[in-house]
């Protein structure tokens, strides 16, 4: 977007959406974007590698706090993917609250129970191995395989390689997800700009940004983009504390500029 | 050092081809399996599992699981989690019955405890953990088996305060190291009794390493344990080792009500299976059970 093609005819909307296409795009070409074929293929090499009947990943709704069926492969996938359940139920469940990989076979009911348990859960898979997806500490979601042909169950040798694919599986989501996140991040600032300032116009906030005179050094800007990206990934408590130290910096600033003022 | 494939991390070294052999002189050595659990049934010694819960009426566990309780994260609460009954226990996993199945195979007269810390929110959960370990401080246990660790070093000091009230409390916090090699609180500290995975089936054979953090190998590898819905499954894991010691710590306990949790280590490690010693060799062996 070049600043000759704005003119003060255009409507700051018009030109915000101008904007916003163009962050769009540019964001693209930065980060490509994943989505879900990558997860397919690597579920279906997955399977076809572990030599298993079906594989799955399932990713975390923080919102929701829920589990769901992002991609499958294999038998009933296409039921399965959409597939919602709370975080705490099931193998799925136990693996994304632990952090901890876990292998099962043989599943027998107790024969002194005459109950259908087929009836109760529906399908239930011979062999099953779960592994979490993680970035750094933080569980995001959970890989399995199901039903090894080959042999009765899943072996630590397995496990370890699935490790290996649910690494790249987890790499790949999480820069899908930091995209959707610079976007909305970037739009949301957006919003604000023009709910605050409703006569600036788009020229004047390229300007703005032009302007590096206004931006002491881009380095330290990068820097700081660094440091939050950082903060973001720290635990609950971390993230409150900077929280309060950045709101504290941020009155003792205002307060410092209305002593200035008023003066 | 061989290392299988088929096993978890950290429990290389108890690969039958590396396991040391130790050797004890002096009044320890005259400590025999026979003396520290012999006959005896883990009578009334109580144990909370801290797990996904126990499902109280899974045939594994016969009638030994006398009480419950979830911890769930909570903003609004005292330390950030709440206490809610649950009456009569149930598993929302599997896991923690798989772990009950074994103490109580070992331990049949223990009183069994379940504290379900996998609650429905993922922000909690180390929380969550922390709280179970309380709840079961609280609430004079005197084992509690942890199946479960948390990576994140934000909670480290959290899990050493815990894992410090539990021993000056007089509790035996037994914890199954990770089948990551990774760190994992509380299972590397000092007061607690960590464990991780050997490939036998006997569950009076266990190991000590003289090469912490891990201190001990108990069966873990392609056990057939219990599961959710009154099910079975064949599983690998150090968690399932772990309940091996636990079951151990509530006959010696049971047996002999007046030792400490440091005691409590001494006497294992003097019957542990590759402790050699000079009057009773090979001083070990299956001590018979009522």
């Amino acid at each position: 977007m070049t600043a000759s093609k704005v003119t003060g005819d255009n409507s700051l909307s018009s030109e915000l959406k101008q904007l916003i296409k163009s962050i769009q795009a540019g964001s693209h070409a930065i980060l490509p974007r994943f989505g879900d074929d990558l997860l397919n293929s690597i579920v279906e090499t997955a399977a076809r590698l572990f030599n298993a009947a079906a594989a799955s990943i399932l990713l975390i709704d923080e919102e929701e706090q829920l589990l769901e069926f992002k991609v499958a492969y294999g038998a009933s996938s296409h039921d399965l993917v959409g597939t919602r359940f709370p975080l705490n139920q099931g193998i799925a469940g136990y693996v994304v609250m632990t952090g901890q990989p876990l292998a099962i076979s043989n599943v027998r009911q107790d024969k002194r129970f005459n109950q259908d348990f087929a009836k109760s859960t529906g399908y239930v898979p011979k062999s099953i191995l779960a592994m979490p997806l993680k970035i750094d500490e933080k569980v995001i979601g959970v890989m399995e395989v199901l039903d090894k042909i080959s042999a009765a169950s899943f072996g630590m040798q397995d496990m370890d390689l699935l490790g290996t694919f649910a690494h790249q599986a987890a790499l790949a989501i999480d820069l899908s997800q930091r995209q959707d996140q610079v976007q909305r991040t970037m739009l949301l600032g957006l919003k604000r700009l023009a709910r605050n300032g409703s006569n600036l116009k788009t020229s004047r906030i390229e300007k703005v940004l032009e302007d590096t005179s206004q931006i002491e050094s881009d380095e330290e800007l990068l820097a700081l983009a660094d440091l939050f990206n950082h903060i973001s990934s720290l635990g609950e408590a971390e993230r409150l504390a900077c929280l309060q130290v950045l709101k504290a910096f941020a009155d003792l600033s205002q307060s410092n500029r209305r002593t200035r003022h008023g003066r | 050092m061989g290392v299988d494939p088929d096993r978890p991390a950290w429990s290389e070294q108890f690969n039958a081809d590396v396991i040391q052999d130790l050797f004890q002189d002096g009044p320890i050595s005259r400590i025999t399996p026979q003396w520290a659990f012999g006959d005896s049934n883990g009578k009334g010694v109580r144990v909370a599992v801290v797990d996904s819960g126990v499902e109280h009426d899974h045939p594994a566990v016969g009638k030994s699981v006398k009480g419950g309780v979830v911890v769930e994260y909570d903003k609004k609460a005292e330390n950030l989690v709440r206490y809610d009954a649950d009456d009569p226990p149930e598993d929302v996993a599997g896991h923690g019955t798989a772990c009950a199945g074994i103490i109580h195979s070992i331990a049949p007269r223990a009183r069994i405890y379940s504290v379900r810390v996998l609650g429905s929110n993922m922000r909690g959960r180390a929380i969550q953990f922390a709280g179970g370990l309380d709840w079961a401080i609280e609430n004079n246990i005197q084992v509690v088996n942890l199946s479960l660790s948390t990576s994140s070093e934000e909670y480290y000091s959290l899990f050493h305060d815990l894992a410090d009230q539990a021993y000056f409390k007089n509790m035996n916090v037994v914890c199954a190291v990770n089948n990551y090699p990774e760190s994992s609180y509380p299972s590397l500290y000092s007061s607690v009794i960590s464990v991780a995975a050997h490939d036998g089936y006997d569950p009076f054979t266990y190991y000590y390493n003289p090469n912490p953090p891990v201190e001990f190998g108990a069966p873990g590898i392609d056990l057939e344990v219990a599961w959710k819905d009154k099910q079975y499954v064949v599983s690998t894991g150090n968690s399932f080792a772990a309940p091996h010691i636990t079951g151990i710590i509530a006959l010696i306990r049971a047996k002999h009500p007046e030792l400490t949790p440091f005691q409590v280590k001494t006497v294992l490690l003097a019957c542990a299976s590759n402790m050699n010693k000079p009057r009773n060799k090979p001083g070990r062996g299956k001590p018979a059970r009522k």
